[in-house]
């Protein structure tokens, strides 16, 4: 019993490491339209901007987590701008935008292996503190982890639903033919996702710094698990991509209660194709 | 008379000269290297060709071997994959004949083994650690201790430290099982039971799950069958999730040191051991060079591919004595039998065994104050 506490523990904590992914990539997917899975790249820019901060600036770790959403927040702007909009407008079917993500991706992550070194990044970090709730464990990080997807979902529901940018973003997430015949400006408001998407992105990534450090390599399980969140939770919807977190994220923890931890890897893909086949609208398609 | 007698000489001299270039010399000699170039596990590739660079930059400073300049042709199995390795082996052999080939990474050397056996190709492994790489090619060589040795060596220690209950945090891939499947039995037949056995994919970052198992088995000591990065990360969140139990390895480099940082205080590892002593002035000549060229403490895995290109060296020499066309596996392999002893840069010599394995001593290490104390030796056979 004690560690079945102790893997529900975990499982919150990486599900709302899954739900961040899932919200950041889910709100530019669900947006845009557009398969952003330089995403990855990008997430692990922003922990190295962190990492560029604190540890060779020699700033606080607050300073760092700013450097790292600003620089997830331009980033994400300019791979709209440079990239995904001139695609756009030479009306690139989808399928090439997604080889050009892909490609943007490779070339950021290697970029960075190449600028940074290939060694793993850590911050000068307070040492985390051990928290006990009964039998189980948990540290000051995977509080902030959990804390950060709190914050992060009040703040984004009271941006979308109380801003006029807010509702524009859901307008054009629910028709973009109707938000472009009402007068949105959807180029504008695609810029202002990547950008926003993209700085929540740069939150997992800074906590993972330093929770486990960071590599150049360490974007594409955070594209990944993204994408399944959102799949899993319904595209287009951003309650069901932090459900979808949470399920994989409880499922990868709890699944292994009894199952040998060599198939820790598979569970995502076992949900991922339970999901398509039996639900491919996803657990919360609908429910915006 | 006199101009004639000068003809002749002259003759003689140029005669003298071409005799000193055998028919099979090349004009260069191309060293193959498929190394992690890219991807997650470049740091080792990186710290690896820096080591084969300095040997090849030294050798040819002094002329190269035989009178003929090395170069380093480096490629890429991107971190372990062993379709890129057959890929990158097919590209050395085509492109640039190679005919000898430092190789690293399990996964990558067993797939490039058949085609080494093919065109008679001299490998030299200085970083896979699998068992299974022990035979894989008739031409195999290996400058590395292999895990499953380590992981004995390591549990013996534990052993006699008195521990019964062991706990595995074990890479899910041919090095970090092998060690399992070596350690288990041998464990078990010493009166000691193993509580739980978790393993983590390479390249994983988050282990918590794992590390939960781990903790409510309440081990006496905790073995990590894994390596660089994995181990720092393990060795955090195990004291960071508040294990206090030993922790022992195999390997424990300067980027395990960074990402744990305080946490590894007291962690026990067994491994190559090269620390540069005046005792061994080869050791201190290559650490200084190191040094210099990158800025960098040499790790032993730079040591390794260092030494193996020296390896090289001297085979080459040995083989291109015997004449005719010496550049080939089987050659090569006969020079290296032919006298199994070799200059090692860890100090002394190293012996390779019948089963192409390299005997080196090894050593136990115990990390105190943030650096690697070195404890004892411990015998791997």
């Amino acid at each position: 019993m004690d560690l079945v506490l102790q893997l529900l523990v975990n499982g919150l904590v990486n599900g709302s490491h899954y739900a961040l992914l899932g919200l950041s990539f889910g709100l530019i997917f669900g947006t845009t339209r557009i398969t952003h899975f330089a995403y990855g790249s990008l997430y692990a820019l922003s922990a190295y901007a962190c990492w560029w901060v604190t540890a060779k600036l020699g700033l606080p770790l607050v300073a760092g987590f700013a450097a790292g959403i600003a620089a997830g927040a331009a980033a994400g702007l300019l791979s709209y701008g440079l990239l995904y909009r001139p695609f756009e407008r030479a009306g690139s079917p989808p399928l090439v935008i997604l080889i050009a993500s892909l490609g943007l991706f490779i070339v950021v992550e290697n970029a960075i292996g190449i600028v940074f070194g290939t060694d793993t990044k850590v911050v000068p970090s307070p040492p985390a503190s051990l928290f006990l709730v009964g039998p189980a464990a948990f540290t000051s990080v995977q509080l902030a982890q959990l804390g950060a997807l709190v914050v992060i979902v009040l703040g984004l529901w009271l941006f979308l639903s109380q801003t006029r940018f807010g509702r524009a973003v859901r307008a054009q997430t629910d028709n973009p033919e109707m938000a472009t015949i009402i007068g949105i400006d959807t180029v504008r408001l695609s810029a202002l996702v990547f950008a926003l998407g993209s700085a929540i992105a740069a939150v997992p990534a800074c906590l993972i710094l330093v929770k486990d450090g960071g590599t150049a390599y360490m974007g594409f399980l955070a594209v990944f698990m993204g994408f399944v969140a959102v799949v899993v939770g319904g595209i287009g919807s951003l309650r069901g991509a932090v459900a979808g977190g949470y399920a994989l994220g409880l499922v990868e923890s709890l699944g292994l209660w009894k199952i040998p931890s060599e198939w820790q890897s598979t569970i995502a893909f076992v949900v991922l194709f339970m999901v398509l086949l039996f639900r491919p609208q996803g657990l919360f398609a609908g429910r915006q | 008379m006199k101009k004639l007698l000068l003809g002749i000489v002259a003759l003689a001299l140029a005669g003298g000269v071409v005799a000193q270039s055998a028919a099979g010399d090349p004009k260069v000699y191309k060293i193959g290297a498929i190394l992690a170039m890219s991807g997650q596990a470049s740091w080792y590739g990186t710290v690896m060709s820096q080591g084969i660079k300095q040997a090849v930059e030294e050798i040819n400073a002094k002329g190269g071997v035989n009178a003929i300049p090395l170069e380093a042709v480096i490629d890429d199995h991107k971190s372990g994959n062993a379709q890129e390795g057959v890929s990158a082996m097919n590209r050395l052999l085509s492109i640039h004949g190679v005919k000898i080939v430092l190789t690293s990474f399990s996964a990558p050397t067993l797939a490039i083994a058949p085609l080494a056996d093919q065109n008679q190709v001299l490998l030299l492994n200085g970083g896979g650690v699998s068992n299974n790489l022990v035979g894989a090619s008739k031409y195999i060589f290996h400058n590395r201790s292999l895990a499953a040795d380590l992981g004995r060596a390591a549990a013996l220690h534990a052993q006699s430290m008195g521990a019964k209950r062991m706990a595995v945090l074990h890479w899910k891939n041919d090095a970090g099982d092998n060690i399992v499947r070596a350690v288990q039995p041998m464990w078990e037949k010493g009166g000691g039971s193993i509580v739980a056995v978790e393993a983590v994919p390479q390249g994983a970052t988050n282990m918590d799950t794992q590390i939960a198992k781990v903790r409510s088995a309440n081990p006496d000591i905790v073995a990590l069958w894994m390596f660089a990065p994995e181990v720092g990360i393990a060795v955090k969140r195990l004291r960071e999730l508040g294990m206090k139990q030993p922790l022992i390895g195999v390997e424990y480099t300067a980027n395990d040191a960074k990402i744990a940082g305080e946490h590894g205080e007291g962690y026990l590892f067994i491994n190559d051991y090269f620390q540069p002593s005046a005792e061994f002035p080869w050791s201190q000549q290559f650490a200084q060079g190191y040094e210099r060229r990158y800025n960098a403490k040499p790790e032993f895995y730079a040591a390794n591919y260092y030494e193996a290109v020296y390896v090289v060296a001297e085979l080459l020499r040995r083989a291109r004595a015997q004449g005719g066309d010496y550049l080939n596996g089987e050659v090569l392999k006969k020079a290296l039998y032919s006298n199994p002893k070799f200059d090692s840069v860890y100090g002394g010599q190293m012996v390779f065994q019948p089963n192409g394995v390299a005997f080196k001593r090894v050593g136990l290490f115990k990390v105190e104050g943030g650096q690697n104390k070195f404890q004892k030796y411990i015998e791997v056979r």
